[in-house]
């Protein structure tokens, strides 16, 4: 197992250079002088030339991507082009903000999910079913955007209950992670009721009936946790998604997580922030399929990634 | 034994994320939570004001800020020496007069005395020397100069002739420099807290002399600012004014409906109506200093005749822009200026008339028409891509055929701010806003002869008879001098037509009934230090 892990520790390593050089050389395909780009149109000659100096924009590009890299090892990720503050310090403010709503919406989103699911595939074709089955086909089209303005509208216009926006106390969290969380829910809740469905129609549940175990322990001991390993995947790659939509949905309710971050760098061309941000989501995209991973193991001791020694 | 490596692994996890999720943020929450009870203890009564403006100040330091919500922001807790009022007048702030030298080649500046920065600090002619030094990068801050430096370009020194007298050597006469020294960038600072801050660290928590006193910025979600007792002018009636970031149109709206919001900035045009019609809630229209323009590439044959640079202004219909693409906000360029600048005199619009257009058209020899490359940006300026297309069509009435190029942002000025011979665009759309509200800086910059790319003369229009009356305007003290060489300027320019004139973009905020005094700036800022809630 720590062979497993350590594995693919060095594995990640790989792509997340192979992720800096893309962002890297994204941004700088761009065409155009970001220099010019991010001085504005009022700016001076002299200015322009001072920012192109900034960002090493006469270099070449492999010497700004080395330049880039050496800082980064140091743990210096260069300073925002607009705030003129260190990205380092824009992300660690950011972040845990987008940490706090997309577990909060994650923690939604599995409860909601997983219990829709399980009921749904227990009675199956009942009325509850189809109409929580339909419910989920909205929440997985309905765009977060629409959804957000709609709970705005009703919890904080119409009824008064919540806050609309902004971050602080735990009421300003529930619109937010309501909207992002929602999909997320959809989503398992039906993953959840298929890979049911599927188990329940094993033939070791006809054994766990037939001993005589109670409906109860047949469904979440023997049923559910088998279920779940096709769950547990798409609540890992969600949660990664969870990270990437909170782009809008920040946006929506005037979150400061490092969605909205994004979103206003792009708009200021703000290249090292833009590049921050994207390495740091790559890193904790990677992270989460490690656990995600050794969930796996933990869910199927049939699972165990060729080592022996743990045995 | 797995089992519990794999639950030990589990663990760490989900620690790790809630250390280093909840660590840093709770200190944040806390604050936050601290600002948010203060806002709800008042709520009922008290004097705080909420503010929901779309866009974060970058920082509040004059090097280098560079938006209208820096400004705005800055503006509270940090003061100019002039003040540039809504009317365009240049009133004493921290400068009680201001008067050139007999040779005009210097100004004297007469400060306001018995003034003190938040910090306790003697606001004097030392703390103005440093204060432009360090904006222009000269004196003891040689080497970095601020973005907006160019509005003390033709400042060569900064004289202390006493305690509160300051001397401003001049390279050259240069009358608009009232003007610039209003601009909201060149805000004084108390030398002290500028002293204070470490290399590549730029001001974040301003100490200057105003009516509101810093008092915190959660990054990405508001500035708080406090009143300030002790304020030269006499405290605001106002206890603190709170900045709020929020970047959606609709959110902000929705903030003012449920008064989490006293004002708000950018309405967008499809909620005017409706905000209207609510009972609580006040909607203000103001206009802005941007003039919005086609310019024509003036080095190309089919413009070399100015009758048909004018049928061009001819077969636009500017008020039908501005009715369906803005619902009303804004009107039609009436000089290459807007009537809030200095120097602004009414010779337009050109009316919509595709008869006139097509008969002078015919007049130059272009009966049938011609193609042409029109490039544009998109998203930069309020709806720039669909008035474009609309002016295609318009065009087309009159039998132009437009081909739209547009480009991101920054590879469009990279495309059509450039010399004649790489000029790939026979039209270009690009937008001018005059921010020291005077035409030296909106007509100077983009009609004299001398601006052509790099600078900012990109339809390579040359007049002599306008260079010379821009320059003389330039160096003549006397306003109403100054005023009537902008009023010949501008006619001249009016009709050669180097642009097709279009319009003038508007601002509407919205603002509950009873918040009162506020003041709405043509340079979209939002001043609060008159305000009061009822």
């Amino acid at each position: 197992m720590y062979g497993y892990i350590i594995r693919r520790l060095m594995l990640a390593v790989p792509v997340l250079i192979g992720v800096s050089i893309l962002v890297f050389a994204i941004i700088r395909f761009i065409p155009g002088d970001p220099a010019r780009a991010i001085a504005g149109v009022h700016a001076s000659p002299e200015y322009i030339e001072q920012v192109r100096k900034e960002l090493l924009l006469d270099e070449g590009l492999h010497v700004q991507y080395f330049v880039y890299m050496t800082n980064l090892l140091q743990g210096d990720m260069g300073r925002s082009t607009f705030t003129r503050r260190p990205v380092t310090v824009e992300l660690a403010q950011r972040f845990p903000n987008t940490m706090i709503l997309a577990v909060t919406a994650m923690g939604i989103a599995a409860v909601i999910g997983m219990s829709a699911g399980i009921v749904s595939a227990t009675r199956r074709y009942s009325l509850f079913d189809n109409v929580s089955m339909l419910a989920a086909l909205v929440g997985v089209a309905a765009p977060v955007f629409w959804l957000g303005v709609m709970f705005q509208i009703l919890f904080s216009v119409n009824l008064g209950w919540l806050p609309s926006g902004g971050i602080g106390t735990w009421k300003h969290l529930i619109l937010p992670a309501l909207t992002l969380g929602l999909a997320t829910a959809a989503l398992i809740a039906r993953i959840t009721r298929s890979s049911m469905l599927e188990v329940l129609g094993q033939d070791y549940i006809t054994t766990a009936r037939s001993k005589g175990l109670v409906e109860r322990v047949v469904i979440y001991k023997h049923a559910f946790k088998n279920a779940l390993i096709p769950v547990v995947t798409v609540m890992g790659l969600q949660f990664g998604t969870l990270l990437g939509g909170a782009v809008l949905t920040e946006t929506v309710f005037s979150w400061p997580g490092i969605g909205r971050l994004m979103v206003d760098s792009i708009l200021t061309r703000d290249y090292p922030v833009v590049q921050g941000a994207v390495l740091l989501l790559a890193v904790f995209f990677v992270m989460i399929n490690l656990v995600v991973d050794v969930i796996y193991a933990f869910l199927d001791p049939r699972i165990n990634y060729g080592s022996k020694e743990v045995e | 034994m797995k089992k519990y490596l794999v639950l030990l692994l589990v663990s760490i996890f989900a620690i790790g994320l809630l250390v280093g999720g909840c660590g840093p943020a709770e200190d944040v929450v806390d604050e936050v939570d601290d600002v948010t009870d203060e806002l709800e203890d008042v709520v009922d009564g008290g004097q705080d004001l909420v503010i929901a403006i779309g866009a974060e100040p970058e920082n509040l330091d004059p090097l280098k800020m560079m938006s209208a919500p820096a400004a705005t922001v800055a503006e509270h807790m940090v003061e100019t020496l002039i003040y540039l009022a809504v009317d365009g007048s240049l009133e004493p702030a921290l400068a009680e007069s201001w008067e050139p030298t007999e040779d005009g080649l210097a100004w004297d500046l007469m400060l306001r005395e018995g003034v003190s920065f938040h910090d306790g600090s003697p606001f004097n002619a030392e703390a103005v020397k440093l204060n432009l030094d360090r904006f222009m990068g000269k004196g003891d801050f040689e080497g970095e100069a601020a973005v907006y430096a160019f509005l003390l370009s033709e400042v060569d020194e900064v004289e202390v002739v006493d305690e509160y007298l300051v001397r401003l050597h001049l390279n050259q006469e240069f009358a608009p420099i009232a003007a610039h020294l209003s601009h909201s960038f060149i805000g004084m600072h108390s030398p002290a807290s500028l002293e204070a801050l470490d290399a590549g660290q730029y001001v974040e928590a301003p100490v200057g002399t105003g009516a509101f006193k810093y008092a915190a910025w959660d990054r990405g979600e508001q500035i708080v600012m406090e009143k300030n007792e002790d304020y030269w002018g006499g405290a605001p009636e106002l206890d603190t004014v709170t900045f709020k970031f929020v970047p959606e149109a609709s959110s902000r709206v929705i903030m003012l409906e449920t008064g989490e919001a006293h004002a708000i900035m950018a309405v967008p045009p499809t909620d005017i109506e409706r905000l209207n019609d609510l009972e609580d809630i006040d909607v203000v229209f103001e206009n802005s200093v941007r003039v919005i323009y086609m310019g024509f590439n003036m080095e190309d044959e089919k413009f070399e005749d100015v009758r048909v640079r004018q049928a061009l202004n001819y077969a636009i219909d500017k008020e039908a822009i501005i009715a369906t693409t803005f619902q009303g906000v804004g009107e039609p360029s009436s000089a290459p200026i807007v009537p809030a600048v200095f120097g602004y005199t009414k010779v337009g619009p050109y009316e919509y008339n595709p008869e006139m257009a097509m008969e002078l058209l015919a007049e130059a020899g272009y009966a049938d028409g011609f193609d042409i490359e029109l490039f544009h940006p998109t998203g930069r300026y309020s709806q720039d891509a669909t008035v474009t297309e609309a002016i295609q069509a318009m065009l087309a009435e009159v039998g132009i055929n437009a081909t739209l190029t547009t480009y991101d942002w920054g590879t469009y000025l990279d495309t059509v701010i450039v010399p004649p011979e790489q000029a790939e665009h026979d039209v270009y759309m690009l937008g001018w806003g005059t921010v020291t509200l005077d035409a030296d800086y909106g007509l100077y910059a983009l009609f004299h002869s001398s601006q052509w790319p790099p600078a900012n003369n990109v339809s390579y229009y040359a007049n002599a008879d306008v260079d010379a009356l821009l320059e003389e305007a330039r160096v003549t003290p006397d306003r109403a001098v100054r005023e009537a060489l902008y009023s010949e300027a501008i006619e001249l320019i009016w009709n050669d037509a180097p642009w097709i004139f279009l319009h003038n973009e508007g601002q509407v905020n919205a603002v509950r009934s009873n918040v009162k005094g506020l003041i709405h700036h043509p340079l979209e800022n939002i001043l609060a230090w008159d305000a009061s809630i009822e």
